[in-house]
């Protein structure tokens, strides 16, 4: 019921169409991540581009916009806190 | 959603849904749920905390389950009177402590000053239930003292939580009061809540600092605004966060009226009527965080695992709240109080918002009312119409609804006013406007 956007779904949406493609950046990172973890300035000086081309987020989705699930089912499995 | 009232009645102990009784034994039977889903929840994820394996943002720090499982068990502990509710508290307390005052916690006060009393908050909750710990205490000194500990910058709402976590450690002398002042005035509760705009956060940042200001066995203080004018704003939050059906914050929400020690108003208490039956349903209050596909794809410890990571904090904040309605004697009427409201007032709002195409729970708990109590709460779905208008950006909608709560005397209200205010400024701008441009 809510009217938010929900998150999941876009991602989800995005990893459908295939537009991110994980493979090619794992092989880019395979690659080079070995130089760049020794090199002497790594960070925001990769490749002197200053630029930065592949961030990597762990995001904590506290409440992504879904909406509360059907009490009822919620109901049944409550019991098994119960137990 | 149609009804929320047809399994209400198979749920264990489940209160008359008719006549919705919130008396201390129903809201005793709630409390003592919320401590034994802490119990559980202890027991399981204090330790190392959770994390699902598939889905990498669902994560719960140990750290975090800890202090919020301390900071239930002092608020049910003044429902002590209860021997059901204090047996509870003493047995999640003992299970609680080891972990409270676990090696991680010892290292985290003594590595990052800072937060000191943030790694803290589970011990200075047990030692004020009469669990104390020398040896904690020392080392906590001695973070407090570093010349480090006062070097992170917080909102006031965390500038209050520190003062009250301060105030309620072992042999602390008097709270920083000034600093404390302070940060009340700067707080939420000192100044206007945006009705039609605001977050998650503004309004987390309100009920915090409301918690921790109305601690009455520390050092309670002085609201910086009268009670009244704080109440009509935290109404019109608590309408929105029922209409998002944001339980976790609604529940929040309610703690103010009995923490100001006022009378409930009807906007609220028909919310702790929607929260109770939701609860009923549910077998605990809910959050949209707790998945069912996920779940079902789960077995076992793994199951029950996500189920309380994901369940724990909104089943506490009902906890909370029952407590505190336990302590002060100020026990929901099971009637929704009259208003002013002119009759049938609430069914000339209500088409506006069934035009949406919602139905959130607090729909069905609508139509269970009476017709003098649904015209109780026309104000609070006035807040609800106002919010959803600004909210979708449809202007001349707000303009609409502002114009028929004029016309039903709803006007006086500080969602009305916000929403008055926001028509003028887009009036006074329109001018300068790329669409007024266009359509002249």
């Amino acid at each position: 019921m809510s009217s938010r956007v929900n998150h999941q779904e876009i991602v989800k949406k995005a990893l459908d169409a295939k537009a991110v493609d994980f493979a090619a950046i794992g092989k880019v990172i395979a690659e080079v991540g070995p130089a760049l973890a020794l090199a002497d300035d790594p960070g925001d000086f990769f490749c002197g581009t200053m630029r930065h081309f592949v961030h990597v987020y762990s995001v904590r989705v506290v409440n992504d916009g879904s909406a509360v699930e059907e009490l009822g089912a919620l109901g049944r499995v409550a019991a098994e806190l119960r137990s | 959603m149609a009804a929320i009232h047809e399994d209400a009645e198979a749920s264990a102990g489940a209160s008359d849904v008719n006549g919705a009784r919130w008396d201390s034994e129903d809201l005793v039977r709630r409390l003592c749920w919320a401590l034994d889903i802490a119990e559980r929840a202890v027991d399981r994820l204090a330790a190392a905390g959770y994390a699902d394996p598939d889905e990498v943002g669902n994560h719960l720090r140990p750290e975090k389950l800890i202090a919020e499982t301390a900071f239930l068990l002092l608020s049910a502990s003044t429902a002590g009177r209860y021997p059901e509710v204090e047996r509870r508290v003493r047995r999640v307390a003992e299970r609680l402590t080891p972990h409270a005052r676990s090696e991680r916690m010892i290292l985290g006060i003594c590595l990052e000053p800072a937060l000191a009393l943030d790694y803290a908050e589970a011990h200075i909750c047990l030692a004020r239930l009469g669990y104390p710990d020398v040896r904690f205490d020392a080392a906590l000194r001695r973070s407090l003292g570093a010349q480090a500990h006062a070097s992170r910058e917080r909102p006031p709402h965390r500038v209050l939580e520190q003062d009250w976590l301060m105030s309620g450690c072992t042999g602390a002398r008097a709270c920083r009061a000034a600093r404390s002042s302070q940060a009340v005035w700067n707080s939420a509760l000192g100044r206007s809540i945006d009705l039609l705009g605001c977050t998650r956060e503004d309004v987390y940042a309100f009920t915090h600092a409301l918690m921790y200001v109305a601690d009455q066995d520390l050092h309670p203080r002085r609201l910086p605004r009268p009670k009244p004018v704080i109440l009509e704003e935290a109404e019109a939050a608590l309408a929105w966060c029922l209409d998002e059906q944001d339980y976790d914050l609604g529940g929040e929400v309610l703690l103010a009226w009995p923490l100001v020690r006022r009378p409930w108003s009807a906007g609220a208490a028909f919310a702790f009527r929607v929260l109770a039956h939701v609860e009923d349903q549910a077998g605990f209050l809910p959050a949209p965080s707790t998945r069912l596909q996920r779940l079902n794809a789960l077995r076992g410890d793994a199951r029950i695992n996500y189920l309380l990571a994901t369940a724990y904090h909104t089943a506490y904040v009902m906890g909370m709240l029952c407590a505190a309605v336990l302590r002060f004697g100020r026990t929901p009427p099971s009637k929704i109080p009259r208003t002013l409201a002119a009759r049938g007032s609430a069914h000339r709002i209500l088409p506006l918002l069934d035009a949406d195409g919602m139905h959130p729970h607090w729909r069905g708990e609508f139509d269970h009312l009476r017709g003098p109590e649904q015209d109780a709460i026309a104000g609070f779905l006035l807040a609800i119409a106002l919010r959803r208008k600004v909210g979708r950006r449809d202007i001349a909608g707000l303009h609409d609804v502002l114009a028929m709560g004029l016309s039903l005397g709803l006007a006086d209200s500080p969602a009305a006013s916000q929403a008055a205010e926001l028509l003028e400024r887009l009036a006074g701008a329109a001018p300068e406007l790329p669409v007024a441009a266009g359509r002249s």
